[in-house]
């Protein structure tokens, strides 16, 4: 797999938040200080730190959301969208105007939506109900559909944070299963997550990344293993552990 | 890309509108019914209590609301519309400008609808239409340019400055009373009437006067200015939305 050329680049990456204090005042913040890492086709990516370890910033750089403020990202023109659940919507509209204006904010062309629409109404079991406003739905019937049009957005690389699947245990499995069956399906996805024996289970490569820095970038095995080390280590030392709610 | 964009701005533009429609009993004719209760307001204050006799004060004075009323709401929604979609913009990646843009397209669709109605009112009242009304799409162009390119440059600094949004509160409210939109231009002292006249909706306000009341061509030179100094605003307005395109995301209020 890899020996072909990666879709994504980072190069040396950092990103900072300015921390505002005051109209004019704020000092910089880097939430990203040295990330470097490669994305390969077909390849699932697991990205584990700790919480504030810099993943969701890492994700949205990867998303095209922000740019680096240092370091070099290369992307060859690949969409690579976050897994978006319930992009956009708005109550008072019904399940299909939801599903067609979320679909269209993830980055489909109307057209493509309203093509997919059958399907999307099918998977989140809402034929009766796709025509009344989304605030007569249940909450676990707006995550099925938020879900279903996610699901079926399908950009060339998919974002996942945390989130493998939504909804009442029975949905749950459904949603899970059909997203890891895209996982293996040969699809490009980048999967962060603080669940360890789920990133073993679904990723090829896993990088770790602590305190804004790649740390190591490897096989999934080797790399988890390390990661664990650390947090063992860490756990015995509690004076200089990490800002963690795991 | 960009024909991906037209469409987010026209679907969220047809949505909006209709969740508007939908959360009310009466829905859709709210879009007739509150812009005839605020104008109602003006109507009593001005014709009735303060006895202003002139000829065809009401006609006058609805023009003028309406001109206005168009400016004002697409500035006042278009100018937070950067810092309220700052979710979205977290989740997905989508150019800035196309938040004030549905703003000013929602705004727009209302506001084509009540100038329908007033122009229905207009030629009730014998205000036929003239040859004049050619100069209405450019009258109409123009004062979409002014409001596309104040918004775009508030919607561009409100998300790092929210305070802003309190002072243009205020400062609407003091242009609106220098508007000549219950007085003429004439009810002023000569000497301040050229200050009247730097006022870019006044101006407009006026042009709107001349086409669908006093059969007259509007003042095509105060025209050309307004649409040059916008086009200048636009252009500073733009350069802001593209140097902080991926700074917006980043802000944390």
């Amino acid at each position: 797999m890899n020996n072909s050329k990666p879709l994504i680049t980072l190069d040396h990456v950092g990103v900072y938040y300015r921390r505002r204090n005051g109209l004019f005042g704020g000092d910089k913040f880097w939430a990203l200080k040295d990330v470097s890492l490669e994305l390969y086709p077909g390849e699932t990516l697991g990205i584990v730190g700790h919480n504030g370890a810099g993943k969701s910033t890492l994700m949205k750089v990867l998303a095209g959301i922000i740019k680096a403020d240092r370091g070099i990202i290369h992307n060859q023109g690949y969409r690579a969208s976050l897994l978006a659940l319930q992009l956009g919507f708005i109550h008072y509209l019904s399940g299909r105007e939801n599903a067609i204006l979320s679909g269209i904010l993830i980055g489909l062309s109307k057209k493509e939506v309203e093509a997919k629409l059958d399907d999307i109404i099918a998977f989140a079991e809402l034929e009766e109900f796709i025509d009344q406003p989304i605030i007569t739905y249940s909450s676990g019937m707006i995550a099925r559909l938020g879900f279903s049009v996610a699901l079926y957005a399908d950009p060339d690389i998919i974002l996942i944070d945390e989130v493998l699947g939504v909804g009442d245990a029975a949905f749950n499995k459904k949603s899970t299963t059909m997203m890891r069956e895209k996982i293996k399906n040969n699809k490009t996805v980048v999967f962060v997550s603080h669940n360890a024996d789920i990133v073993a289970d679904i990723c090829d490569r896993v990088v770790w990344v602590e305190h804004g820095k790649s740390k190591m970038a490897g096989d999934t095995d080797v790399v988890l293993k390390a990661y664990h080390d650390s947090l063992q280590s860490a756990a015995n030392t509690p004076a200089v552990q990490p800002d963690t709610t795991v | 890309m960009l024909k991906q964009y037209l469409e987010v701005v026209l679907y969220k533009t047809y949505a909006d509108l209709r969740a508007e429609n939908q959360r009310s009993y009466m829905g859709f004719l709210w879009w007739i019914f509150e812009p005839i209760m605020y104008m109602s307001v003006f109507y009593v204050v001005f014709a009735l209590a303060l006895q202003n006799n002139d000829e065809n004060f009401v006609p006058f004075l609805l023009v003028g609301l309406t001109i206005w009323q168009w400016m004002k709401s697409c500035l006042t929604h278009g100018s937070e519309s950067i810092l309220n979609n700052s979710q979205l913009m977290q989740h997905v990646y989508l150019p800035k400008a196309v938040f004030p843009t549905i703003s000013i397209f929602t705004n727009s669709v209302k506001f084509l609808f009540i100038f329908l109605l007033l122009m229905l009112y207009l030629w009730s009242e014998g205000f036929v239409p003239t040859q004049h009304y050619f100069a209405l799409p450019l009258v109409l162009l123009v004062e979409l340019l002014f409001i596309v390119s104040v918004t775009y440059l508030m919607a561009a600094i409100v998300p790092f400055i929210p305070d802003v949004r309190f002072i243009l509160e205020n400062f609407l409210q003091a242009v609106f009373f220098m508007s000549g939109i219950f007085f003429t231009v004439e009810k002023i002292p000569e000497r301040y009437q050229d200050w009247f006249y730097l006022n870019p909706m006044a101006n407009l306000i006026e042009a709107f006067r001349d086409i669908l009341m006093y059969q007259q061509w509007p003042d095509f030179s105060s025209l050309a200015i307004i649409s040059v100094l916008s086009l200048l605003v636009m252009g500073i307005a733009m350069y802001l939305l593209r140097r902080f395109e991926y700074v917006y995301p980043k802000i944390s209020i």
